[in-house]
């Protein structure tokens, strides 16, 4: 086995086996988030469940019971009729039973609709806690749907005896028939769907790429500063191997377990928003929008080369610290401000932004892997391309810089003093 | 030719004057040991010729060899243990002893025969197969040592081999030297404050004070010399410090 190989496996070993790292990294997103979006769907689902509605009918026409009726007929609806003298002896005995919603019919119900008169009914949620109440919500939401279907058929009633053929047309007017113009084609979805579909996705990808971002300089910075915490430095820095392959084993191991942790964070955020999210069953090749091979490729090639630079910039910054704690503080300080800026593009393309700014998000290397992850869907390659180009030169110039000061006595004597003289 | 040769080696640090211009030689298979006071300039110079520090001026070889220079050679003859080191902490005592054996050893048998060596040299037995996070310091120096020996080094650069250990470690330590440098030949630079560690394990002494080196010779010649019982009022008339007298 190579020196090279030796040592990053090592590295793996030593992160590997670090209790806290394989805890924050690992066990976090793949357990606590799909758990806590599990209790969020329970409740959600629960919601969904059965709604028990009491009735509290004042009214003693024939629209009061043919509602009654309806909702008695609405699906995942139980109805508990309740007989009270008054609205609040009503709410009293329906809080008793358990009940999510009381329905009062009032006493002129039926003779406001015959006298052609807006009628009302009043729907009370009841909370037994102070929890979300999402149970009420939902009942009253329920309620709300078959009410207006109830409106709807009342009122349909009423214009076929005024002579009218089709109330459909007088209900309805106008009808909008909602559709997308997505890449020179026409899609038969309408425009909020299409934009939910790609807000989703331009929302999951910048969270992905920062979380790997400054997971893989936490843990480089880490890697550099533990060897001087632990004052195992100056033994590495005289063994019999290259000085540029110890910094390439450190890149290379941590950058495995930073993949590691950033598709355990993938998997567990995709099953916590997904768990959230109502699924719209559309995907984005729906939309036309295909990936080609080249185009992922080149998008692969493009993260690889963040994670190399944010990994040797981290190397470089940890150089100056002289434990873990102060490696974190100062590369937080560092790659949070950089990476930051990049998610203005969840909100806009970087073709709608002003030129100036539009350049000074290119300027900053965290911008290009969301850049390019736009490029790819819209077959850009030439954008891509810039930016393996600009990406490229930046990662050799900090990895030679991070080989450089690797090969002087900085290594060991650099440091910041943090307002402090030491 | 020396194992080493220094010759006017000087280290700034910024405005501190670490070194002002050292020389000495070491021959081969000898213990040389760098006597004096903390702020000496001691660990600068076994820096130095470790390849960890550059000197500000002068020149040093191993073994006919640059430490500036030929860097990279050095690192191939040498094995250093600097004064507050540890090892990888998630790692087992065996794993460290594995890892770095298979950096030194041309091949697995090398690598074999060099584990062999360091868990012998370690005395630690069963717990070596313990995490390093559970070791003493004494335990913890212990499997240094083992690592900087069992490689066989050309050169032992030690830098305070047994500071701050209670009395058995400490013995333990200075014991497998000085079997270790008996049996197999190796030439050993180390430093130290303690004189009778050095009386104890060095052929040869450099008295080193203020970054200039004082007086070389034998433990012997320098009690002679000074007309001195020990090595360490060899130092205090060597330095001109008599200090406070009670009787």
């Amino acid at each position: 086995m190579s020196d090279f190989w030796i040592m990053a496996k090592k590295e793996m070993k030593n992160l590997i086996r670090d209790k806290k790292l394989l805890f924050g990294l690992i066990i976090v997103p793949l357990v606590l988030y799909p758990a806590m979006g599990k209790l969020m769907q329970v409740g959600l689902e629960k919601a969904q469940g059965e709604t028990h509605v009491a009735i509290a009918n004042f009214d003693d026409g024939e629209y009061g019971m043919v509602l009654v009726k309806t909702l008695q007929n609405a699906p995942n609806v139980t109805v508990t009729l309740i007989n009270a003298s008054s609205v609040e002896k009503a709410l009293e005995s329906a809080a008793k039973k358990n009940q999510n919603v009381l329905v009062v019919i009032p006493r002129n119900f039926s003779e406001s609709i015959r006298e052609n008169k807006p009628a009302t009914v009043e729907l009370y949620g009841i909370f037994r806690s102070t929890s979300t109440g999402m149970k009420e919500s939902v009942s009253e939401g329920r309620i709300n749907a078959v009410i207006a279907v109830l409106s709807e058929q009342i009122a349909r009633i009423k214009i076929q005896k005024l002579g009218v053929t089709s109330p459909d047309a007088l209900l309805h007017p106008v009808r909008a028939e909602s559709m997308s113009y997505l890449k020179n084609k026409i899609i038969p979805i309408s425009p909020s769907v299409v934009s939910g579909v790609l807000a989703s996705q331009s929302i999951t990808l910048p969270i992905i790429v920062f979380l790997m971002v400054t997971i893989t300089a936490q843990m480089a910075a880490g890697a550099i500063a533990a060897e001087k915490e632990n004052k195992t430095l100056e033994t590495l820095l005289t063994l019999p191997v290259k000085r540029t392959t110890i910094v390439a084993s450190k890149i290379t191991g941590t950058a495995l377990m930073g993949l590691i942790a950033a598709l355990a964070y993938m998997i567990g955020m995709r099953s916590y928003l997904g768990s959230l999210g109502v699924q719209s069953g559309i995907s984005l090749s729906d939309l036309g929008l295909q990936i080609t091979p080249e185009g992922m490729v080149l998008f692969a090639l493009v993260i690889f080369l963040t994670i190399i630079f944010s990994l040797s910039l981290a190397m470089i910054l940890a150089i100056f610290a002289q434990d873990v704690q102060s490696a974190n503080t100062v590369v937080s300080s560092v790659i949070l401000p950089l990476a930051f800026p990049a998610f203005i593009l969840m909100y806009t393309g970087l073709g709608e932004l002003p030129v100036e700014i539009r350049y000074a998000l290119l300027a900053d290397p965290f911008t290009h892997p969301i850049a390019a992850y736009q490029y790819m869907f819209s077959g850009n390659y030439t954008g891509m391309l810039t930016s393996i180009a600009y990406l490229a030169v930046l990662a050799a110039l900090t990895l030679y810089t991070t080989a450089r000061i690797f090969s002087t006595e900085k290594v060991l004597t650099a440091k910041i003093g943090w307002g402090r003289k030491s | 030719m020396p194992a080493v040769k220094v010759e006017n080696l000087e280290k700034d640090y910024g405005k501190v004057k670490a070194l002002k211009g050292i020389s000495f030689e070491i021959n081969e298979g000898e213990i040389f040991g760098l006597i004096g006071p903390n702020g000496a300039g001691k660990s600068t110079t076994l820096k130095i010729l470790s390849t960890l520090l550059a000197p500000t001026g002068g020149r040093a070889e191993i073994f006919g060899h640059d430490v500036v220079k030929e860097a990279p050679r050095i690192r191939e003859l040498i094995s250093y243990l600097p004064e507050e080191a540890g090892a990888y902490k998630n790692l087992t005592g065996r794993e460290y002893l594995e890892f770095m054996a298979k950096l030194y050893a041309k091949n697995e048998r090398d690598a074999t025969k060099m584990i062999k060596l360091g868990v012998k040299l370690s005395g630690l037995r069963d717990r070596l197969d313990d995490k390093v996070s559970t070791y003493s310091k004494g335990m913890t120096r212990k499997l240094l040592l083992a690592r900087a020996l069992m490689v066989k080094p050309k050169l032992a650069i030690l830098d305070e081999p047994a500071s701050g250990l209670d009395i058995i470690n400490a013995y333990t330590i200075r014991k497998t030297i000085r079997e270790f440098a008996r049996n197999e030949g190796v030439t050993f630079l180390l430093s130290s404050h303690n004189m009778l560690e050095v009386e104890f394990l060095c052929h040869r002494v450099a008295l080193i004070d203020s970054g200039r080196i004082i007086d070389i010779g034998t433990p012997r010649e320098l009690k002679e010399r000074y007309d001195a019982e020990n090595l360490e009022e060899v130092f205090m008339r060597a330095v001109g410090a008599g200090g406070g007298h009670y009787e």
